[in-house]
């Protein structure tokens, strides 16, 4: 008896917070002494090399509103991994959804030039459109996995390539191509239709990301959805003999994360590039979707933690575009000081026995 | 404790273990007599499979001593008792389902060879099976053996690789009286070429049947170890319940009042005729069930594991794989309906798989008090949760079913499988139920937790709750059911009333016969 009921171990708060963050802060600091070392043996200043990687986002307004800009994509493109893998599926595809998102707001944004609408009733147009064309794209690889057991790694990845061809497809024919331009585009899209800037600086899309984040985690954590979807992550077997239908959750989990996805592509159309242009979904040469991944992968999907792991991802993507412009330090090593972290995070995790907050 | 002045094939002296805060094992003294069947009896959680794995190398004990015929050894692992000839058989199979049993007995035998020599091999494990009596084919592969054929190649396995000294964890747990026997039969012959076998188990009958002396472990506190020739069944309860005021039967369960309780007058839940597929591809499809349960009724059903239990129960919560006839709670078919709809009609369902199917293990108590209750309109209004409710009901559950935690916080799978067990059933019982399926309630539990389920089943069915009751230990069953059927390869083969309750009819129906 007494062996039976062994098991129960109190920690303290303090304890169990330094439980939860103790994997990240010894990532981030054997990533940095790796990258380090190898900044130092090419030859270069290891302090000023930090120094512009980590405060460049703050050292000017300028390069705030730089983090901002990738920020936004980044924290959809990271929605869209990490809500299918609540449920322990792999949305390789939030690439393709945010190009599939941003082809259709420009298609249709293009579209409806002619009708003169006012930007009230014309943006949220084509954020619906975008929401849903992302929504829809990924619901193939849902529909996949649910009827014909198709792994969705395989679908989207192959559904990325779709969507790439997509986007070429649409910026080099008419109608919608721009004349003239040597890259792949379209034309530009009505005044109306592109986004607002806010606070002078940034488009309307941090509006935007702020209201997904709170519908997310609102979805997350007070909604019979969001709690069925947490439950079949957890225990699959479990969820579907208390009557949770695997397959709705599934597609429903892919739904969202389309959704999520094609906005963030949509965002990028209507208000960085007021078009589509071949190559818009990418950051550093490296597409967001990639960068979604990984983000998701650093706070395991927890919807209060995809923004402030995308923060953190921007802050070094801007301070390493700025690292190759100054110190002429290759962006692709801080490429590599990102994987390091996050095969760091999940080793130490995994070593740790796991997450303890569900 | 017997004076041989032989040397003891294998002793321990005062062997403590503790894990964390907890004393597994307090200054454990224990021995072995050559050749002889020595039962371990304890309940769960008694610390006989910590003391075993002790003596197999698996753990490290933190004190004591052991000595292997006269000799003090100090084994760091596995690797080192199966030299010095001591075997272990696991509760649970260790086998590769997918090896022929041949196979599985050469396993880890190869030595440095880069080919199998099968033939020889095959040789000598026939000539082993010969003098054993136990005969299994050895080129069938494992999975399509029955569970007490698979106790017979382990025990080959053990034999082969040289064992001399044979741990036995609670071996009868998935076989049938038949197979029991059988098994005893052989484990004489060997005990009679000179092989020790120690026998685990929390059964006092299979201990009196089996065993030349038993040992007594409870708390992780031997308590003595008699010889079983002159022990009755009263001293073995004595040693084993000293501490503890449970009233139990003559297989060990504890004795449960059963009031007179008046039946519905219609069914509850009747099943007319009823076919269905298995949701699994192995397994067992329904034949044609048909029964009715009443309302302050007990249905107990019997049945060695997978012949269809776990499908009878899954096609009442869900009945959708319906292939021929129909179900009817309270007087309406519900073929079709989702599991949502069929819980919304007071039904709910404890499985038999706690682990694997019962709860969200990641997740807090308050979290699996809620599954299956998510979409009702107490615990959600417009798809909101209302967590306060279920937070609520959570810390009614725990004080409610005595869940010993710290709060409603908790994790559950770090709960013992007792605690987890009282989560499951408040839950089950969260509103008036008019139906509860239950399925091998009481697996893993220890005595006063099997208590605990038996008076809440009683309870349910003295408040006019149906209860259909599926569990393949018959001495449980015939405790607490009103009737008994006996499900065989997917078909009710016979139902029999409590004046017909005869424990060798109902296990011959059980496997066919």
């Amino acid at each position: 008896m007494a062996v039976e009921e062994k098991t129960i171990e109190e920690n303290s708060n303090w304890q169990k917070f330094w439980n939860g963050f103790k994997p990240y802060i010894l990532a981030l600091v054997i990533a940095f002494g790796i990258s380090g070392a190898i900044i130092g043996i090419l030859g270069y200043n290891i302090p000023k090399a930090y120094q512009t990687l980590l405060f460049t986002s703050f050292s000017s307004q300028r390069g705030f509103v730089e983090t901002l800009k990738k920020f936004i994509p980044l924290t959809f493109a990271t929605y869209a991994f990490a809500i299918p893998f609540r449920i322990k599926f792999f949305n390789i595809g939030g690439w393709g959804q945010m190009l599939f998102g941003g082809t259709i707001t420009a298609i249709v944004g293009i579209g409806l030039a002619g009708l003169n609408l006012p930007a009230i009733i014309f943006i949220p147009i084509l954020i619906l459109s975008a929401m849903l064309a992302g929504a829809l794209f990924a619901l193939i690889a849902g529909f996949l996995k649910a009827y014909y057991n198709i792994n969705p790694i395989i679908s989207t990845i192959m559904l990325n390539f779709i969507a790439f061809y997509f986007v070429n497809f649409v910026a080099t024919n008419a109608p919608w191509k721009a004349p003239q331009s040597g890259h792949p585009m379209t034309l530009k899209l009505p005044e109306a239709a592109l986004l607002p800037k806010v606070f002078n600086q940034i488009h309307f899309g941090i509006v935007l990301v702020i209201l997904a984040i709170i519908a997310i985690y609102y979805l997350m954590n007070k909604t019979v959805l969001g709690y069925e979807i947490k439950a079949t992550g957890i225990n699959p077997d479990a969820s579907s003999v208390y009557g949770i239908k695997m397959k709705k959750t599934l597609m429903i989990t892919f739904l969202i994360a389309g959704a999520m996805g094609g906005l963030g592509g949509g965002i990028e159309v209507m208000g960085v590039h007021s078009r589509l242009i071949e190559g818009f979904a990418l950051t550093s040469g490296a597409q967001y979707g990639i960068f979604g991944i990984l983000t998701a992968l650093i706070c395991q999907g927890k919807p209060l933690g995809v923004p402030l792991s995308a923060m953190f991802i921007s802050i070094l993507l801007v301070g390493a575009d700025a690292m190759q412009r100054t110190l002429q330090v290759p962006v692709e090593l801080v490429f590599l000081t990102q994987a390091i972290i996050v095969l760091m995070i999940v080793v130490l995790r995994r070593q740790a026995g796991g997450s303890y907050i569900e | 404790m017997d004076n041989k002045s032989e040397v003891k094939v294998l002793e321990t002296k005062n062997i403590s273990k503790s894990f964390g805060p907890v004393q597994a094992l307090d200054k454990v003294n224990f021995d072995l007599n050559k050749a002889e069947i020595h039962g371990l009896l304890g309940e769960n959680g008694a610390g006989k499979s910590t003391l075993m794995n002790v003596l197999y190398g698996l753990y490290k004990e933190d004190e004591g001593d052991i000595y292997l015929r006269g000799e003090k050894v100090d084994f760091n692992s596995p690797i080192d008792s199966i030299r010095n000839g001591i075997g272990m058989i696991h509760q649970s199979s260790t086998l590769v389902p997918e090896f022929t049993a041949l196979e599985n007995l050469i396993l880890g035998t190869e030595g440095n060879k880069m080919t199998l020599e099968l033939k020889e091999a095959e040789k000598k494990i026939k000539q082993l099976q010969d003098d054993f009596g136990l005969k299994f084919p050895l080129g069938t592969k494992v999975k399509d053996l029955p569970a007490g054929v698979k106790k017979k190649v382990e025990i080959i396995r053990a034999i082969y690789r040289g064992a001399n000294i044979l741990i036995l964890d609670e071996p009868t747990t998935s076989l049938v009286e038949k197979e029991f026997e059988q098994l005893l039969k052989s484990l004489r012959k060997m005990v009679n070429n000179g092989v020790t076998i120690v026998f685990i188990t929390h059964k006092i009958k299979e201990v009196l049947k089996a065993c030349d002396r038993a040992s007594v472990l409870t708390g992780g506190v031997m308590q003595g170890t008699v010889d079983t020739t002159n022990a009755t069944k009263e001293d073995l309860v004595k040693l084993m319940f000293q501490n503890q005021e449970i009233n139990i039967t003559e297989s060990a369960i504890p004795i449960i009042d059963v009031p007179e309780v008046e039946k519905s007058e219609k069914p509850v839940l009747s099943l007319n005729n009823l076919s269905a597929k298995s949701k699994e591809k192995d397994g067992t499809d329904l034949k044609s069930i048909s029964f009715d349960i009443y309302g302050g009724e007990i249905l107990g059903i019997a049945g060695i594991s997978g012949n269809g239990q776990k499908e009878l129960a899954e096609v009442i919560i869900d009945p959708n794989n319906i292939t021929e006839g129909e179900i009817d709670l309270l007087g309406e078919k519900v073929n079709g309906l989702t599991t949502n709809k069929i819980f919304d009609r007071n039904v709910f369902y404890i499985p038999e798989d706690r682990k694997k199917e019962s709860i969200l293990g990641r997740g807090d108590i308050v979290n699996n008090v809620l599954l299956g209750h998510q979409r009702e309109e107490k615990f959600q209004s417009n798809g909101i949760i209302k967590w306060k409710k279920v937070r609520d009901e959570t810390q009614d559950v725990i004080k409610e079913y005595g869940v010993k935690t710290p709060d409603e916080k908790q994790q559950i799978g770090k709960l013992s499988g007792g605690n987890i067990q009282r989560v499951v059933i408040g839950r089950a019982l969260i509103n008036d139920l008019d139906l509860l399926v239950t399925h091998s309630p009481t697996a893993g539990l220890d005595m006063a937790s099997v208590e605990f389920v038996f008076k809440r089943l009683v309870e349910l069915r003295s408040e006019g709750t149906a209860v259909l009751y599926i569990n393949e230990d018959l001495d449980e069953l015939m405790e607490v059911s009103d009737r008994i059927g006996v499900i065989h390869e997917g078909k009710l083969i016979e139902i029999f009333n409590q004046d017909q309750y005869d424990k060798y009819e109902i296990g011959s129906k059980m496997i066919g016969g």
